[in-house]
């Protein structure tokens, strides 16, 4: 066998041994691959900097499932530490089937930890009072429009089972009127309604935290201003958890920056068998 | 190492499906399987608790029998099963193209036509930034080098030649952006996995 065609033959089981390798190997040293922060996660970033503290509220829809966890779940814990730290209101929601148990780990994860360091009462998060998490709902078209009438309307009932109109924080958010932005954490198409109806009739501003795959098609939209501010992917989450990190709202990074350096090691090494197959696939061309 | 059964399910679980990279095995159909199963289960019991009872059976049992008609509607699905009255399965799809149309059609209108093309357009306000001007035009040439790349009703020849030839390149690229994206999302996938062996379940890193 010649040598380009060694190249354009390489057993997929050694590519998956040194994938493994190359992913597990980072968690070990301390090399650390600097992440540069991208204009649209910086532009979210710098939105929810422009919410004034107690005010308006952030919704955040909790629509991705376990799979997309590595991607999306760092960014929820990111954003809600952003958004607790400057003291406002969050209500989850989620129109995915499969979110509403990641919304709640992530939700309970990040409140126990601040409520862990909190000196006093007043520093302390209130279940109701600084954050709801209303649950899932089916037939998510309706229910983001009838949101801008009544959000307790449509979700009567919190995902615990109590009544929302018992929450001071419902009590003052009413509609969408009361909402700074509509963040939208997912993985599949559910921005597209978010863009399509709520902001088309009622004004929201569309934040987003995809996964990847879905960040081109979006990109469009961060261009006429659609999406207020983007984080795609597991880099997205690092950047945000990097911008969270620096302004104070953190005490630690999560668990998407530790990841990115298994990702460019892997970046690099996709780059190099893409390389050697184009090479193999040339010269065996050649001696056709 | 973690003393959670739970982790300790989910670990062998992973490692299950992850042998299927080696070749199929009877661990991988056993992971596949009860996956399939927990994933109907899951889905049954919450459109159920979550959808059915409080949105149908609970107001039809608090004697609101208006309701019937959506049950009615929805039970006309299954007609298709039934050869004789499955014209039956007509009324319900109807229903649904005529309400899903009236709501899309305007909204897709307005969000990605109209807004794209405001988007597109460049204006005097493009240039106030001298890189945001460079890229408007970069973003219009694209626009209409694409579109000529799919219009079919004239040979491409001429001016439409190198058009054209432009616009696949710009197809090209989206596409190779798209291909980057998505290895990076199916990467991120592996890390979360491998994070959570390492991290959870064998308490070997933070």
């Amino acid at each position: 066998m010649k040598w380009y065609e060694v190249i354009s033959t390489i057993d997929r089981r050694i590519i998956y041994v040194l994938l493994t390798v190359l992913v597990i190997l980072p968690f070990f040293t301390r090399v650390t691959i600097p992440q540069n922060i991208m204009p649209q996660t910086q532009r979210l970033f710098d939105f929810i900097e422009s919410v004034p503290p107690n005010d308006k509220a952030v919704i955040m829809t909790f629509d991705y499932s376990p799979q997309t966890m590595p991607e999306c779940h760092p960014m929820a814990k990111a954003l809600l530490k952003h958004c607790f730290a400057r003291n406002i209101p969050v209500i989850g929601v989620s129109f995915d089937p499969q979110g509403p148990g990641l919304a709640v780990d992530a939700i309970t994860s990040v409140v126990d930890r601040i409520n862990h360091y909190a000196t006093s009462k007043e520093d302390s998060l209130v279940y109701g009072k600084d954050y709801v998490y209303l649950g899932w709902k089916s037939g998510r078209i309706a229910a983001m429009l009838d949101m801008g009438e009544s959000i307790a309307g449509v979700f009567p009932r919190d995902y615990f089972g109590t009544s929302v109109d018992s929450f001071p924080l419902m009590q003052r958010i009413r509609n969408y009127k009361e909402v700074a932005i509509a963040i939208v954490l997912s993985a599949a198409a559910y921005p597209d309604d978010w863009i399509r109806y709520p902001q088309t009739r009622y004004g929201v501003n569309i934040g987003a935290g995809l996964t990847a795959v879905m960040a081109p098609k979006y990109y469009p939209f961060l261009q006429t201003g659609q999406i207020a501010g983007m984080m795609s992917g597991m880099k997205g989450a690092a950047e945000y958890e990097k911008l969270v990190l620096e302004h104070g709202y953190a005490r630690e990074l999560g668990t998407a920056e530790t990841g990115m350096n298994s990702q460019s090691m892997i970046h690099i090494l996709i780059i190099v068998f893409i390389l050697l197959g184009n090479i193999g696939y040339f010269f065996s061309r050649r001696q056709k | 190492m973690s003393t959670d059964p739970w982790i300790w399910i989910g670990a062998f679980l992973t490692l299950m499906i992850f042998s299927f990279l080696f070749k199929d095995n009877p661990f991988y159909k056993f992971g596949e399987h009860l996956f399939v199963g927990v994933a109907n289960g899951y889905y049954i019991a919450l459109y159920w608790h979550n959808s059915l009872k409080p949105n149908l059976f609970d107001p039809l049992s608090a004697g609101n029998y208006l309701y019937i008609i959506p049950l009615l509607l929805g039970l006309m699905y299954f007609t298709r099963f039934i050869p004789k009255i499955s014209w039956l399965v007509r009324i319900p799809i109807g229903f649904m193209i005529g309400w899903g149309a009236g709501l899309a059609i305007p909204a897709h209108f307005q969000a990605e036509i109209l807004r794209q093309l405001e988007g597109t357009v460049i204006t005097p306000e493009s240039f106030t930034n001298i890189t945001a001007g460079i890229w408007s035009v970069i973003i219009m040439v694209g626009v209409v080098c694409t579109l000529v790349y799919f219009f079919f009703s004239r040979e491409h020849k001429g001016i439409l030649k190198p058009t054209s030839r432009l616009g696949i390149i710009f197809i090209m690229i989206g596409f190779g952006a798209s291909f980057g994206y998505t290895v990076m999302a199916r990467v991120s996938l592996l890390i979360g996995r491998i994070q959570f062996l390492l991290g959870p379940w064998l308490g070997l890193i933070r």
